[in-house]
C-alpha cells in the first residue's frame, strides 16, 4: 500500500481524496475533521499526485514487498 | 439519486492532457464546453503525476530538425501505420502552437534559460525529445480550463454516447461518488479517453501496476464504435521496456542520456542487433529483447554506469519528472544506476499505437473529426496521435474543430435526446444485483485470453480460439455484480475491455502479415508485407459483427 498518511500531520483537508485518480482515497469519521484512508491500496498506480499535492507532506510512499522483490 | 440535464456546444469525454488540451481548444474559440473525468483533471490521466518528455522538430538549424526530416522519419518507423497528411495537420501545424501555450499556461517545455534540453531516442535522426519538468503540467492544465469557464464535471464516468439521425449529440454518465446521473446534449462530442490498460496479463502481478494509466480503459473508443465511428491501428499491442518490479516510464530518458541495453551473459546484444544500437526504434528493442530472453539470455539490463557525472544527475532528475515515485523505488529497492545495471523488463501489453507519432483508435481525418458527424477524437484514443505531444497538438486541434463544427450548427438544430428511466437503470445494475461475479473474476479471464491468443505470439488458430474464448465469457457480463459506486465504476470498464480485446483480436487476425513487430507479429505470416499490406486496417460495426476493411497509406517521392 504505497500512499502512507502520517496523521499526526493530516489535517483531514481531503486533497488526496480528491485527486487520487484511481478513487482508492476516501475520507472516513462522522464528525469533522474527516480521516483520509486507502480503501482500495491494490489499485494505487504510485503515480505520487496525493504527495505532491499534500498541503502538510503526511505522505510517504512505501512500495509493497512483490513489487522490491520480483 | 439525481439526474441532471446539462446542455451545451462541446462536450469532452475523458480530461487527461489530450482532453484539458481540447477543452481549451474548443473554448478559446467561443464554444461552451463541457468536460467528464473519472478523476479530477488536475491529476487524472496518464500525465497526471508528471512528464518529462515531448516531440519535436524546432527548425535549430540541422537539417534533421525540419518538418521535412521529421515526415522521413515517421515514414521509415512508422510505415504504413498513419496517413502523412493526417500527421501534418494534427501535429506538425500544431507544433508551435502548442510549444507556446505551454508556455502560457505555466509549464514550459524550455529551461530557465530560454533554451531546450534535447536528447535523441527511439530511431530518430537527431535529438526529437524535449527534456521538461511536467510535475505541475496537469494542474496548470486544470487551472487554464476553469479559467476559460469550462463546466467540469470530475469524477463523472461516461458511459454511452447519445446520436440522432447518425450523429453524435452528447454523451451519458454517472458520478462515482454520488450516484447522480448526467444527461448532457452536445452540438459536438470529442472523445479523449487514453489507450487501453489492464487488458493483458501482468508481469508484475497485479494488473494495475501498467505502465500507462490503469484507468484508462478503452471506454471512449468503445462507445464511438457502438456510435457508428471506425477505429484503426486496433491491432498493434503495444509494449515497452519497464524496471522489474514497477511500471515506471522512463526508456526515453534512460536511453537518451546514453543508457545501454545489456543481457545476462553480460553483452550490449541491442549494439549488435541493430544498426542504430541502442537508440532504435522502440518496437525493434522490445522485440530483440523478447529474443534474448527467449533464447536464455536473460535477465535484461540497462547499464548507466558509464554515463558522466552531470548527465546522470540530469537523468536521475527526469527519471522523477516523469514518474514522481521511481527515486523512491530506486532507493527502496536498492538500485543506483551509477553503481550497477538496473534489471528491466518488457512490459504488459496493451492496445495503444505502433509507434510514437501513429495511434490507435478512433479514425480521424485531418481535422479530427470521426467518420460519425458530430464526434472528434484526440490523444491516445485516436489513431493519428500519440504520446505527450500527439495528446497537446491534437487535442488543442480536435477542440478547434468541434467548436467550429458546433457554431455552425443553425440554433434550430439544437441536440435534444429523451433518456429514459429504463435506460439509465440498465447502466447502474450490477448495483442492484445481490448475486453475481465481481468484475476482476471476469477481467482476469480477459487478460489471460489476451496474453495467450492475441499476445506476442500471434496464428491465425490462435486468434480465432482467443475471440471464441472471449465470445464465451461475454456472457457472463451481465451477471456482474458492484456492490458500491467505485465496483459499478469498474465493472463498465471490464466491459470496455472485451470489447477493445474482440476488436484487437479481429484487426489482428485481419492483417495478415507482420508490422512493427512484436506489436503485430504474426507467426504464420513473419515477414511486413507493404505491397499488400502497407496501410491501416479499418474496424466499422456491422450489425453484431465487427467489419474489417484496409485503408491502404501511399507515400511521395522522398
Amino acid at each position: 500500500m504505497p500512499p502512507v498518511i502520517d496523521y499526526e500531520k493530516c489535517t483531514g483537508c481531503g486533497t488526496c481524496d480528491a485527486l487520487c485518480p484511481a478513487d482508492a482515497i476516501y475520507m472516513k469519521g462522522s464528525e469533522k475533521p474527516l480521516t483520509p484512508y486507502l480503501k482500495y491500496p491494490e489499485e494505487c498506480w504510485h503515480c505520487g499526485s496525493c504527495r505532491q499535492d499534500c498541503p502538510e507532506e503526511a505522505i510517504t510512499i512505501v512500495f509493497p514487498p512483490d513489487m522490491l522483490s520480483i | 439519486m439525481e439526474i441532471h440535464e446539462l446542455s451545451t456546444d462541446v462536450l469532452i469525454v475523458g480530461g487527461g492532457l489530450a482532453g484539458t488540451n481540447a477543452a481549451m481548444g474548443a473554448a478559446e474559440r467561443g464554444a461552451g464546453v463541457v468536460v467528464s473525468d473519472k478523476g479530477k483533471i488536475e491529476r487524472s490521466g496518464d500525465i497526471g503525476g508528471g512528464v518529462d518528455h515531448f516531440m519535436a522538430f524546432l527548425n535549430e538549424g540541422a537539417a534533421w530538425d525540419t518538418q521535412e526530416a521529421f515526415l522521413g522519419y515517421v515514414e521509415k518507423v512508422g510505415r504504413g501505420t498513419g496517413h502523412p497528411k493526417i500527421i501534418e495537420s494534427v501535429y506538425c501545424a500544431e507544433l508551435n502552437d502548442a510549444i507556446e501555450r505551454m508556455a502560457r499556461i505555466g509549464n514550459p517545455l524550455t529551461r530557465t534559460d530560454g533554451t531546450f534540453y534535447r536528447t535523441r531516442s527511439m530511431g530518430q535522426p537527431g535529438t526529437y525529445w524535449i527534456n521538461f519538468n511536467g510535475k505541475r503540467l496537469k494542474p496548470c492544465l486544470g487551472k487554464a480550463v476553469r479559467k476559460l469557464g469550462c463546466t467540469v464535471l470530475d469524477k463523472v464516468m461516461m458511459v454511452d454516447l447519445l446520436t440522432r439521425d447518425g450523429a453524435v449529440v452528447g454523451g451519458i454518465g454517472f458520478h462515482i461518488r454520488t450516484g447522480d446521473f448526467y444527461v448532457i446534449q452536445a452540438k459536438a462530442t470529442v472523445i479523449s479517453t487514453g489507450n487501453t490498460n489492464r487488458l493483458y496479463e501482468n508481469p508484475r502481478i497485479n494488473p494495475f501496476n501498467t505502465w500507462l494509466c490503469p484507468f484508462d480503459t478503452g471506454d471512449g473508443q468503445v462507445m464511438a464504435f457502438k456510435a457508428g465511428a471506425a477505429l484503426s491501428n486496433m491491432e498493434y499491442m503495444r509494449m515497452t521496456l519497464l524496471p522489474k518490479g514497477f511500471a515506471a516510464p522512463g526508456f526515453n530518458a534512460l536511453v537518451g542520456m546514453g543508457g545501454r541495453f545489456l543481457n545476462g551473459p553480460g553483452e550490449y546484444f541491442m549494439e549488435k542487433k541493430h544498426p542504430m544500437g541502442n537508440k532504435a526504434p522502440r518496437y525493434d528493442v522490445v522485440f530483440h529483447t523478447l529474443e534474448e530472453i527467449r533464447n536464455g539470455r536473460g535477465p535484461i539490463y540497462i547499464d548507466c554506469r558509464h554515463v558522466q557525472e552531470e548527465d546522470l544527475a540530469h537523468l536521475k532528475t527526469t527519471l522523477g519528472y516523469d514518474k514522481d515515485t521511481l527515486p523512491d523505488y530506486f532507493e527502496q529497492r536498492g538500485e543506483d544506476l551509477k553503481k550497477k545495471p538496473v534489471e528491466i523488463t518488457v512490459s504488459e501489453g496493451m492496445q495503444a499505437g505502433p509507434t510514437e507519432f501513429t495511434g490507435s483508435g478512433i479514425k480521424i481525418d485531418t481535422e479530427s473529426a470521426a467518420t460519425v458527424p458530430g464526434l472528434f477524437a484526440c490523444g491516445d484514443a485516436s489513431d493519428h496521435n500519440r504520446c505527450v505531444h500527439g495528446a497537446v497538438t491534437g487535442g488543442y486541434k480536435a477542440g478547434k474543430s468541434a467548436a467550429a463544427y458546433a457554431l455552425d450548427l443553425k440554433t434550430g438544430d439544437k441536440a435534444s435526446h429523451a433518456v429514459t428511466r429504463e435506460q439509465i437503470d440498465r447502466f447502474m445494475a450490477p448495483l442492484n444485483r445481490t448475486a453475481g461475479y465481481p468484475y476482476r473474476q471476469i477481467e482476469d479471464a480477459v487478460r489471460k485470453i489476451m496474453a495467450e491468443h492475441v499476445g506476442v505470439m500471434r496464428t491465425e488458430n490462435g486468434i480465432k480460439s482467443g475471440l471464441r474464448k472471449l465470445a464465451r465469457l461475454e456472457q457472463y457480463l451481465e451477471d456482474m455484480k458492484a456492490d458500491d459506486l467505485h465496483e459499478l465504476m469498474r465493472t463498465h470498464e471490464t466491459r470496455s475491455l472485451m470489447l477493445v480485446g474482440k476488436m484487437m483480436g479481429n484487426a489482428a487476425l485481419f492483417r495478415t502479415e507482420s508490422r512493427n513487430k512484436p506489436y503485430h507479429h504474426r507467426l504464420d505470416f513473419p515477414d511486413t508485407n507493404d505491397a499488400d499490406w502497407c496501410g491501416l486496417v479499418v474496424l466499422e460495426k456491422k450489425g453484431a459483427e465487427i467489419g474489417c476493411s484496409f485503408d491502404p497509406i501511399t507515400y511521395g517521392p522522398r
